[in-house]
């Protein structure tokens, strides 16, 4: 069992060290309404971790995932992201700089219908500059790298739920992204697809790619090295495994 | 610590068109049923071209073997409203003016024309018979459908050409050698039966015998009714000016001046007013196949909104999400329209096949209707491309 730790305030350094690769200053989100679903987050991500972010629905996980991949801005405090601030890139950067630095993995895969595995994939570097043959050469080999080199040709339709999923993966590794953003990668699936992906990603981080997994599953946080659990907007435990607080 | 950031990549043309076309043919039914708006529209204004060119194309190479220099002069009415004929002089009159160059004529006999000497009087069938010089035929640029035109020999003897009605009303299908029919009561030997004249209808209904035969069995006087002239093409209004005064010098408001190929070309001209109402419904066809293709692609905006979002995430800009579905707009817009021109031309092909006319699809027809459905595929799409970039990300994948 992992224990819960209330974190005492913790002075932050703001990119100054090259190995924080994720840094959340003080973040605050407020939808219209006006809603407050983050209550200033702050949170430090190095290189190379392999980090879950668990909480119960509704806690603010996927607003959260959100801004540290760049696709929504906080209403207030700072995302930092390899020393860069968000909120100073303009909109045509930020895409630049997802489709450079960020890979992504949603609950609900996104695949494109009626388009094959392969170019599914080959999506990963689309808005790279990479030319058609040399996305799909990386697809195949990405395929075949999450063991779907036997199902290339397939549309999403044919494949199962885990093997979509494994699709997903491959999409976001074949770019080599610094970060992999992963939403509750396993929600749709059953446990043992499930523990198929966890055991992509973990890989995945063993090659030195930095993943932040967001899950209300606690088995599925367990997995992960380090386990971010956050409560109603705010962060309230933050622990290395087998419960020792960081 | 500073950091430079470089812009997105461009996509390139191939890519951009495959981008757009993925949304098409994942969802091929809905495609083809959306770009079939603009394929009648087009299909409709091309075809109307088309077979309009066609059937043009047929009216202006029969007024190029014809010619437009024909004149035809005839007696007009005197005070006394009787139809005087023209002078005896008129013929070697006109022959001296400069840029005339075939004068020809025929003068109308009062005589009708039978099967046989037992068909009642009355029933003449509408067929004038008429004595006629022997280079009728090339003034009138005529042809022969059968046997020979009147010659310097039998414009001597009772010998009769049919023109191409007359020869149908007294049942000549095909031309047995020496059949006769009855003009006034004389046998005349048919020698010949004339194609038709669409330059000078009367011909067609007439029975032509020679002027010396005409003036033996008949006795008229050698003036004519109505003379055939053609004159060098650049001169056809000068000569029209003075035949009038040449003709009938005393009277010349006596004399009708008429060009025959003025009635080909109203023909063309009322085909022109005819089409626009064609070319009309096509252009509303064309309105509702816009309107069909903004529609679908505003359904298609709302529907792939994760997508978006997912392309969002993947790095495209707003650009790149804008240019999305601008060309999958285009494509549809673009293949309707190729598929409307090649109905058009399918259709225009049998009009011109059946009617056994020139096939002509005006090049501006195909060019045209082409650039029609991109320019309205571009407008139909505007709206739903620019809604699909202004999509903040989250808002797309927030969507399921
Ligand atoms: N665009 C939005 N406008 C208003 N409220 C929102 C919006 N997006 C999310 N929320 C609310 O924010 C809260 C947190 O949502 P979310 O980040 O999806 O949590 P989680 O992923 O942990 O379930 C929820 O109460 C949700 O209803
Ligand atoms: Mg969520």
């Amino acid at each position: 069992m992992s224990q819960v730790t209330v974190l005492t305030p913790q002075p932050i350094d703001r990119g100054d060290d090259p190995r924080d690769v994720m840094q959340l200053v003080n973040v605050r989100k407020i939808y219209p309404g006006p809603v407050e679903v983050l209550h200033g987050v702050d949170l430090t991500i190095k290189v190379g971790e392999l980090v879950s972010i668990v909480g119960p629905s509704g806690s603010g996980k996927t607003t959260l995932l959100h801004l540290m991949g760049t696709l929504d801005q906080p209403t207030s405090g700072q995302v930092l992201i390899n020393g860069i601030e968000v909120s100073s890139l303009s909109d045509r950067q930020l895409s630049a700089f997802r489709a450079r630095t960020l890979g992504f993995v949603f609950q609900q895969f996104y695949l494109i219908d009626g388009v094959s595995a392969v170019d599914n994939v080959a999506n990963g570097l689309l808005y790279s500059g990479v030319s058609l043959a040399r996305r799909r050469e990386l697809a195949v080999r990405a395929l075949r790298r999450v063991g779907l080199g036997h199902r290339l040709g397939q549309p999403p339709a044919k494949l199962s739920g885990g093997e979509r999923q494994r699709v997903a993966i491959a999409r976001a590794l074949m770019a080599r992204p610094a970060i992999v953003l992963a939403d509750e990668p396993t929600g749709s699936l059953d446990t043992q697809s499930g523990d198929g992906v966890l055991q992509l990603l973990r890989e995945l981080n063993t090659d030195g790619t930095t993943v932040i997994v967001i899950t209300h599953d606690p088995a599925v946080a367990e997995a992960m090295d380090r386990q971010v659990t956050i409560r109603d907007g705010l962060i309230v435990s933050d622990v290395v495994t087998g419960g020792v607080p960081r | 610590m500073s950091a430079t950031i470089q812009g997105p990549a461009r996509l390139s043309p191939t890519d951009t068109v495959r981008v757009g076309a993925s949304g098409l043919t994942s969802r091929p039914l809905r495609s083809t049923l959306s770009a079939l708006g603009i394929a009648i529209g087009i299909a409709a204004v091309v075809s109307v071209l088309g077979i309009s060119a066609s059937s043009q194309a047929a009216l202006i190479a029969q007024l190029d073997t014809l010619g437009t220099n024909l004149l035809q002069v005839q007696a007009g009415q005197n005070f006394g409203g009787a139809t005087s004929s023209l002078p005896l002089t008129a013929e070697p009159m006109l022959s001296r003016v400069g840029p005339v160059t075939t004068v020809a004529s025929v003068a109308t006999v009062s005589a009708k024309a039978y099967r046989t000497s037992y068909v009642p009087v009355g029933v003449t069938n509408g067929i004038q018979v008429k004595a006629a010089r022997l280079n009728l035929l090339d003034a009138l640029a005529g042809t022969m459908a059968q046997g020979s035109f009147l010659t310097k020999a039998t414009e001597n003897y009772p010998v009769v050409v049919l023109g191409a009605t007359t020869a149908v009303r007294l049942g000549f299908d095909t031309l047995i050698p020496n059949s006769v029919i009855d003009i006034g009561g004389k046998t005349y030997v048919v020698g010949g039966i004339m194609a038709s004249m669409p330059l000078a209808p009367d011909i067609d209904r007439s029975a032509l015998i020679g002027y010396p035969q005409a003036e033996r069995d008949f006795a008229i006087t050698g003036s004519p009714t109505t003379i055939y002239l053609r004159s060098t093409p650049d001169q056809v209004d000068a000569v029209s000016a003075v035949v009038p005064g040449t003709v009938n010098p005393a009277n010349p408001n006596e004399v009708n001046v008429s060009l025959p190929s003025d009635a080909l070309q109203a023909r063309i001209a009322t085909n022109d007013a005819f089409n626009s109402l064609f070319l009309g419904l096509g252009a509303v066809a064309l309105l509702v196949g816009g309107v069909g293709i903004a529609n679908v692609m505003v359904i298609s905006v709302l529907e792939r909104r994760s997508e978006i979002g997912l392309r969002r995430a993947l790095g495209a800009t707003r650009g790149n999400i804008r240019s999305q579905f601008l060309t999958e707009a285009l494509l549809l817009a673009g293949a309707g329209g190729v598929a409307g021109v090649l109905l058009g031309a399918v259709i225009t092909w049998i009009y011109s096949s059946t009617r056994s006319v020139q096939f002509v699809v005006p090049v501006t027809a195909v060019a045209g209707g082409i650039a029609v459905s991109l320019v309205l595929g571009a407008i139909a799409g505007l709206y739903p491309a620019v809604r699909a970039a202004r999509l903040a990300p989250t808002e797309a994948l927030r969507s399921v």
